[in-house]
């Protein structure tokens, strides 16, 4: 995210310029606006026009305007971000109090103005501004009959490509079978990592399944490469690692993220983070479940008596909440930061991320056991 | 109570109470005798002529018999899911279960229809014919319209039929309206649901007994290069199934590549992958005979990774022999809480239902046969055992050596053993299992192992075990959950053709329009009328195995449940269990650590065929899976409609 003007008092109002690069930056840009702030950007409206005939003429027109935000939809599928609201700014063809909606494309600049710009939204504008640490992450997560094609980013982690099929088992005569089913499985899978895995972005590609799919698999990439001559495997042959997991389902790509050879490339991304503070939290839950809470309430109450170590907490709650709970949750990141503690904020499009929102999306590790949350409801 | 020896644990001693998930099929559960059916339906009360054929049919039939018309046309006719539907049962009677083969709607019946009528009238009727089952709860059944199906008529008045698909909620009671007056009229209006009785028919029960050797499924199961497939092969050459210029040939082969020492394993382990890596990736099928039974032997994979395939040996088994590597070294590395596959293995197979277990303690020539080491061994997997749930008497211990061919087949020659070891052979072990029971007057229901679609002729054959009921060529099946219906061309067990296949059979059914795409491993065949409900939410009564991680709300688990395996969240814990008593001790608790027992709720990816493990107990055991390990274990307690 290119930041072009800032002007803002911390904790007050302000407003930033700034350019989205890559959809990651959309997705910085969904949890930065809010339902309130204002937007002001370039974009199209179809406007009727009295011609001279008489008729009326629509006309799409380019203009400029600034909208008072009412709601944010972000689109996962398509990578946009649509604003809906107000107009709030005097223009000629557009009335002031008319509705527009808004979309937020890359590589086009918008101007986001907000009433409080409190520590979490600074946060957020770091780190979009921040040139380094971008994951770009491929794996390709396969067992035997299915295969998933995954892009894990800097903030989020997106499915490319899923392919299932029947594969026969290996019953005597039906043996020539298994082969042939096997190897049009792997044609797929090749064709899939093809079209979506770009060695010019992302920074490995990393193949994992149990068993030995991923060594046949790989075989069988390196081969067809050699004689179809593909020059973006032939060439990056390098970056292509091979990591055991227990199973081809999603929620495995926690283990590929926790492998060391995949670790010592993202250690410094915010996903290896989020995994480490994540496996860390269950750890504690397993050996020393006292230490360990989850759910707003023991969160709260845990806070009070000043014993949260880690705090972890999904983006979504900021994000979906209205203003007071927005400011509670701002206000509790930052006393546990205060007091020697820290404050992850998991991004909810990453696998860590949704397994916390699963669990209610606030969980926190204490500094001593508190066992009469046990009784408390959650 | 035994010391336990190897590790500080304490295991509850209600461990193996809570486990006994077979006590499940005591004659409590079903409850009372239904009373038999209802005689009437000879009283000559006047005929009717059927519009169509006009035939004269009965007056307390609704619908011909010749044709399958109805005698009056239904008020509410839908179209939807004409092969999924069922007919609700009815449930007069007191709130156990009841049988299939035991009628429900007794009331004052006229229209009776035994099974046998209507599977003719059925026979002549599409494919969507309605379905009844029986084996839900009493008590309970939800009632949903009826499709307009004409087999409707048949069933009972005042059905109404249940969507299949949906899994089955818990069903509300009804009543059965009496017959007598409107017939026409009876489906889908009426709230009553009626189960029509399921008669097995005359070829399916088994001739008389003595003719025919009983079919044993012997899962073999253990640590990674514990001898499994060796001993399979030794086996199987020893009683002459493996031809000796066969096994020359593995030999051969075997030395070629480097791999002298396995080739008798090569007899199971066919495919090159296999051969090349030395081990074995997926189920091994070979049959042999004994004295007393037709023997399927299961080889399972050992290593970690191949679990979920072991996991579809294991579903199919009856008894099972855990083989153990005597040596020095790997039979500690085979217990090892959570790097060894014995336990996990003992734990899964007692999960689904193996009572019965020789333990074959291989390679006893390594350690020269000697008695302190099986002392030892026998000692320290005793106990665990034991906790495991197989009671002493069940679990025999063998040891021998496959390698050298002592103790297999024959009493060992070999003097060191023979001098302190008097007991039976494996062979003689085998042949001493108990029988297992097999459900033949339940409807069939076979959950497929594998999905063949042979080059030569285009056929597609599904392979499995039936866990119940009969088939034989030209049986009509239905495929669950895709809904398609095709015919038996034949039937084949052990690369021989057969006639009938009963349950416990382990066949491989040619199948006559069935598309391949709409089946593969992990569906089930059934019968067309009574099919099998498919679920995408359960409630699961399980146990939380040692050495996992704790479950809590959201945790993402691996669900298997026969032959199927799906991607799972846990989304509710609604109760631990009391390991004693096996009451609900606690409400929502916050997780599940090990060796808890507990009820809980999971969300699956896709929709699995499963039942509940009181209606049929080999599609109700499930285990969970995580990172590798298995987590849980437990049964299916209700299905839930979303």
């Amino acid at each position: 995210m290119k930041i072009v003007r800032r002007d803002l008092v911390r904790d007050g109002p302000g407003s930033v310029k700034m350019v989205p690069v890559d959809s990651d930056d959309l997705w910085f840009a969904y949890n930065l606006i809010a339902p309130g702030d204002s937007v002001m950007a370039v974009t199209v409206r179809k406007v009727l026009r009295e011609a001279a005939s008489g008729g009326r003429d629509a006309e799409r027109v380019k203009l400029k305007l600034e909208i008072k935000v009412e709601a944010v939809d972000y689109d996962k599928v398509g990578t946009v971000l649509r604003i809906r609201g107000k107009n709030v700014l005097e223009n000629e063809h557009v009335k002031i109090g008319a509705f527009h909606t808004l979309e937020i494309e890359l590589q086009r600049p918008f101007v986001l103005r907000k009433g409080v710009w409190d520590s979490l939204a600074l946060d957020v504008l770091h780190q979009a501004s921040d040139p380094g640490a971008s994951a770009d992450l491929a794996v390709v997560l396969m067992q035997e009959g299915l295969a998933h094609i995954l892009l894990v980013g800097r903030s989020m982690t997106t499915t490319r490509a899923r392919i299932e099929t029947s594969i026969p088992r290996k019953h005597g005569p039906a043996i020539a079978g298994y082969d042939s089913a096997l190897n049009k499985f792997f044609e797929n899978v090749l064709q899939a990592f093809l079209k979506h895995i770009d060695f010019s972005v992302v920074r490995c590609a990393v193949i994992a399944s149990p068993g030995f799919t991923k060594d046949q698999f790989h075989r069988h990439l390196l081969l067809e490469a050699e004689r179809r001559q593909l020059r973006p495997i032939i060439e990056n042959k390098s970056r292509i690692i091979l990591v055991h997991t227990s199973s081809g389902y999603k929620h495995s790509l926690r283990e590929v993220l926790d492998a060391p050879n995949v670790m010592n490339m993202i250690k410094d991304t915010k996903a290896a983070q989020e995994v480490r503070a994540l496996k860390d939290f269950f750890d504690m839950l397993s050996n020393d479940p006292d230490r360990a809470c989850y759910g707003p309430k023991h969160v709260e109450v845990a806070h009070e008596r000043l014993a949260i170590q880690t705090l972890l907490i999904t983006d979504d709650l900021f994000r979906n909440a209205d203003v007071e709970t927005r400011k509670k949750y701002v206000n509790l990141v930052e006393s546990v930061k205060g007091s020697g503690g820290t404050a992850h904020i998991f991004s909810s499009m990453h696998i860590s991320g949704e397994q916390l929102a699963q669990l209610t999306g606030i969980a926190a590790v204490l500094r001593f056991p508190l066992p009469d949350l046990e009784d408390i409801e959650m | 109570m035994p010391r336990k020896v190897f590790d500080g644990v304490d295991y509850d001693d209600g461990y193996d109470d809570d486990y006994d998930y077979d006590d499940l099929d005591d004659a409590d559960y079903y409850g009372k005798a239904q009373p038999s059916e209802p005689v009437k339906e000879t009283i000559k009360r006047g005929t009717w002529s059927c519009p169509i054929c006009t035939y004269d049919n009965d007056e307390s039939m609704t619908a011909c018999d010749i044709c399958g018309v109805f005698r009056n046309p239904l008020p509410h006719m839908n179209n939807n899911h004409d092969k999924k539907t069922a007919t609700a049962k009815t449930s007069d009677s007191s709130s156990a279960k009841t049988q299939w083969s035991k009628t429900n709607n007794v009331e004052d019946n006229n229209h009776v229809k035994d099974g046998v009528l209507r599977l003719q009238a059925n026979n002549k009727a599409s494919a969507s014919s309605s379905i009844s089952k029986e084996s839900i709860p009493s008590m309970e059944s939800s009632s949903k319209l009826s499709t307009g199906n004409e087999q409707l008529g048949d069933q009972v008045s005042g059905a109404s039929s249940r969507r299949n698909r949906m899994g089955e909620g818990t069903p509300s009671v009804e009543e059965i309206r009496p017959q007598s007056h409107n017939r026409g009229m009876s489906k889908s209006d009426l709230p009553s649901k009626s189960r029509a009785p399921y008669k097995p028919e005359k070829w399916m029960l088994p001739e008389k007994e003595g003719s025919d050797l009983n079919q044993l499924n012997l899962a073999i199961v253990g640590h990674v290069d514990s001898g499994k497939s060796t001993l399979s092969g030794r086996l199987l050459h020893l009683l002459g199934r493996i031809s000796q210029k066969q096994m020359h040939k593995y030999e051969k082969e075997a030395k070629i590549q480097g791999k002298g020492s396995f080739a008798y394993a090569w007899a199971l382990d066919e495919s090159p992958e296999e051969r090349e890596r030395g081990i074995t990736m997926t189920v091994g099928v070979a049959y042999f005979d004994t004295k007393n039974y037709h023997v399927v032997v299961l080889d399972s994979p050992g290593h970690k990774d191949f679990i979920p395939n072991m996991i579809s040996g294991a579903t199919q088994a009856d008894a099972a022999i855990l083989v153990i590597d005597a040596s020095i070294g790997s039979f500690e590395a085979g217990v090892d809480p959570t790097k060894g596959q014995t336990r996990e293995h003992a734990q899964l197979i007692r999960s689904f239902g193996v009572d019965q277990l020789i333990v074959a303690i291989n390679k006893m020539d390594v350690v020269e046969y000697s008695k302190e080491r099986y002392d030892t061994i026998k000692q320290k997997l005793g106990a665990f055992l034991r906790l495991c749930g197989f009671k002493d008497l069940s679990v025999l211990w063998i040891p021998l050596s496959a390698m050298e061919n002592q103790n297999l087949v024959s009493a060992s020659s070999d003097a060191r053993l023979r001098s302190w070891y008097q007991g039976p052979h494996l062979l003689d072990a085998i042949d001493s299992l108990q029988p297992p029971t097999r459900d033949i007057s339940k409807p069939v229901v076979m959950p497929v192992c594998d999905v063949v679609k042979s080059q030569s002729t285009g056929q597609v054959s599904a392979i499995g075990k039936l866990a119940s009921g009969a088939l034989r060529s030209g049986s009509k099946v239905l495929v669950m959950p895709s809904g398609d219906v095709g015919t038996v061309r034949s039937l084949e067990r052990d690369s021989r053709p057969c006639t009938v296949a009963r349950a416990g059979d382990n066949v491989s059914v040619v199948l006559h329009g069935v598309e391949e795409t709409n089946i593969m491993s992990g569906d089930v065949l059934c019968h067309p009328e009574f099919p099998v409900p498919t679920a995408k939410h359960v409630e699961l009564k399980v146990l939380v195995l040692d050495g996992s991680a704790p479950i809590v709300i959201g945790s993402q688990l691996e669900f298997h449940v026969h032959h199927a395996k799906e991607a799972a969240r846990v989304v509710k814990i609604i109760s631990l269990l009391d390991p004693k008593t096996g009451k609900a001790s606690k409400k929502t608790p916050r997780c599940l650590v090990a060796k808890q027992s507990a009820i809980l709720e999971v969300v699956l990816n896709g929709s699995v065929c499963a039942e509940e493990y009181s209606n049929c107990k080999a599609l109700g055991r499930v285990s969970l899976r995580s990172l590798g390990r298995t987590v849980a274990v437990g049964v299916i307690t209700r299905l839930i409609e979303d």
